[in-house]
């Protein structure tokens, strides 16, 4: 190992310490007993404590510009989502096909899947879901099918952009790859993935949607414009996630990070909405929304980040890049396939994101036998594992599962068998489309 | 003193977890009460609250937690109401979650009971030994006993 930690406890190989660390806090993410926050920065404090990292090298591990891209977007998203646009919008489209079961659905698709693209996928659903639930209530037909394309929309929605998704997120921060890259490279996988998965949901529920006219006329009497309750904050937040946007197409020119972009975003935003107030309505407004930041979300990741910089440390990363290079014979086809296959079938039953975490560096040390323009490649496989497996089981995404509860609310469940036998095909098939694009496009 | 010194409504009127809140609400609206006790066989079950057959009516989506804030944009409204009010006939008092209750017995200190009825905001069921309910004991059935004591 080139890199022996000179502290390890009783003399252990740091490999071996940190490998047990790892796999120990892994196995407890999986079985989900504990909260996920509190076991990343348990395994992220043995990590440190056990000698494999000192607590610079652990901070220097944890990625500020995935963290504050993190936060500073939810913190837009919070104040945004106040102004009821989202309701507005799921409304509007549900009106545009004049409430017909079947151009509902492919519309909230659309709309769900356009929205994850540009926000966090559980807050999309968390606006999403509701509305729907209202419509189909009152079309008098069953959520269920809506529901599951509203999962399906948000984790293909999420893989199309850079801040789509978290896992695109870490690899857009880690391979210093653009809003833009991930938005010529991606974007048109995922809008050929979405159409394609409307063909099955067609055959399995649409053409069986039927609604009154009574009904739909029930929809088309919904008025819209009610449900934007704050037209000023409207203006605000617009403006800003305009401008938030434009600054991630231009960041890689501008030579900044989006980490600096969403922040200064949010605090924009805050101070358009505090600016005219006395410092204790000030205080308290702030106090709500950095409230409705999911912390659970950033420690875990600051914790996955100190426990991956652990065994990156030790070496096991690059011997596992070595292992992958090797198994595949160093043909890149067979690696960039095996680095999509893998990732997709992962996602599907654990979380995405250690999983993304941990391949990320193993990607990077394939720097020896790839070209940059390969390892790019590697970066999509991954992406587009990562973010299409969530679909795979109800398990695979939190958005699927936020869903999920909506549905058992409204009397419908979604429960995870049956689920996963319609999901888990529909998930190979995007994944077979990706194989495809990756081929005629990179390979 | 205890509860066994106060007189409690006399014999409060059971619906059993088998009957429809449609039943359930007539019977709220002809005696005039916001609750009605379930009882089955003359044990003790629950209560069933007005405003949880109110949420009947609502949307789903606007129950709980992150649904729907607010509703204006749905306009009348009316037929969608009207569709869940017909559905209340084949749901049974069971299917709405009943109010969870602490029970009072005749042994229950005043104060306690005071308390519990300030808590929850709610008339309390007053047990025998045997778990069979006795009476129902209101806010007002206390205060008016405690009014007619300070009177004396």
């Amino acid at each position: 190992m080139t890199h022996a930690a000179s502290g390890a406890l009783f003399g252990l190989s740091p490999l071996l310490v940190s490998l047990t660390i790892f796999v120990l806090t892994y196995a407890v993410i999986v079985t989900e007993k504990i909260n996920r926050s509190v076991v990343a920065l348990l395994g992220a404090g043995l990590m440190i404590f056990a000698g494999v990292l000192n607590q610079a090298e652990a901070f220097h591990g944890i990625d500020l510009n995935t963290i504050s891209l993190l936060t500073g977007m939810m913190v837009i998203v919070a104040i945004t989502q106040k102004s009821g646009v989202f309701q507005y919008v799921a409304v509007k489209a549900a009106k545009v096909v004049k409430a017909d079961p079947w151009g509902l659905l492919v519309m909230l698709s659309v709309v769900t899947a356009v929205f994850s693209a540009l926000l966090d996928n559980v807050t999309t659903v968390l606006l999403i879901a509701p509305v729907t639930l209202l419509i189909t209530d009152a079309l008098r037909i069953s959520p269920y099918p809506y529901l599951f394309s509203v999962i399906f929309a948000s984790n293909i929605g999420g893989t199309a952009t850079l801040i789509g998704d978290p896992p695109n997120i870490m690899i857009g921060s880690a391979a210093k790859l653009t809003f833009n890259d991930f938005l010529f490279n991606l974007a048109p996988v995922a809008a050929l993935v979405m159409a394609l998965t409307m063909i099955p949901i067609y055959l399995i529920w649409g053409r069986k949607l039927s609604a009154s006219a009574e009904d739909r006329a029930l929809v088309m009497a919904f008025n819209e414009r009610e449900s934007i309750t704050d037209a000023r904050l409207l203006k605000q937040a617009l403006f800003v996630i305009a401008l938030v946007i434009a600054g991630f197409v231009l960041a890689h020119s501008l030579g900044q990070e989006p980490g600096t972009i969403a922040m200064f975003g949010a605090a924009l935003l805050l101070l358009l909405r505090v600016y005219d107030q006395q410092a204790e309505e000030q205080s308290h407004l702030i106090h709500r929304t950095f409230g409705e930041v999911e912390w659970i979300t950033i420690f875990f990741f600051v914790g996955l980040f100190v426990v991956v910089a652990g065994i990156e440390k030790a070496g096991a990363l690059e011997f596992m890049a070595h292992k992958i290079v090797e198994w595949t014979g160093g043909d890149f086809t067979v690696t960039a396939y095996v680095i999509l296959w893998v990732s997709a079938v992962l996602s599907a039953v654990v979380d995405n994101i250690p999983f993304v975490a941990t391949m990320i560096p193993v990607i990077q040390s394939m720097g020896s036998t790839f070209t940059p323009q390969q390892i790019d490649t590697l970066w999509w496989s991954l992406a587009l594992g990562a973010c299409l497996g969530g679909n795979g089981t109800l398990v695979g995404a939190s958005a699927n599962l936020v869903v999920a509860g909506f549905a058992e609310r409204a009397g419908q469940p979604i429960r995870f068998l049956p689920f996963m036998l319609m999901a888990f095909p529909l998930m190979l098939g995007s994944i077979v489309i990706s194989s495809v694009y990756l081929w005629l496009r990179y390979l | 003193m205890t509860l066994r010194a106060v007189t409690l409504l006399p014999e409060p009127v059971c619906v059993s977890p088998d009957t429809s809140l449609w039943d359930a609400l007539r019977l709220m609206l002809d005696k005039r009460v916001n609750h009605l006790p379930v009882c089955d066989g003359g044990n003790w079950v629950g209560l069933v609250d007005i405003n949880d057959i109110l949420g009947e009516l609502l949307p789903v989506s606007a129950r709980g937690d992150h649904g729907l804030k607010d509703l204006r944009f749905v306009g009348d409204g009316v037929p969608l109401m009207a569709t869940h009010f017909k559905d209340l006939q084949d749901k049974p008092v069971r299917s709405v979650e009943l109010c969870d209750l602490p029970t009072l017995d005749e042994d229950t200190p005043l104060l306690e009971a005071a308390l519990l009825l300030h808590r929850h905001v709610r008339p309390l069921p007053v047990l025998t030994a045997d778990g069979r309910l006795k009476g129902m004991l209101s806010r007002r059935t206390l205060l008016a006993h405690l009014i007619s004591k300070a009177g004396n």
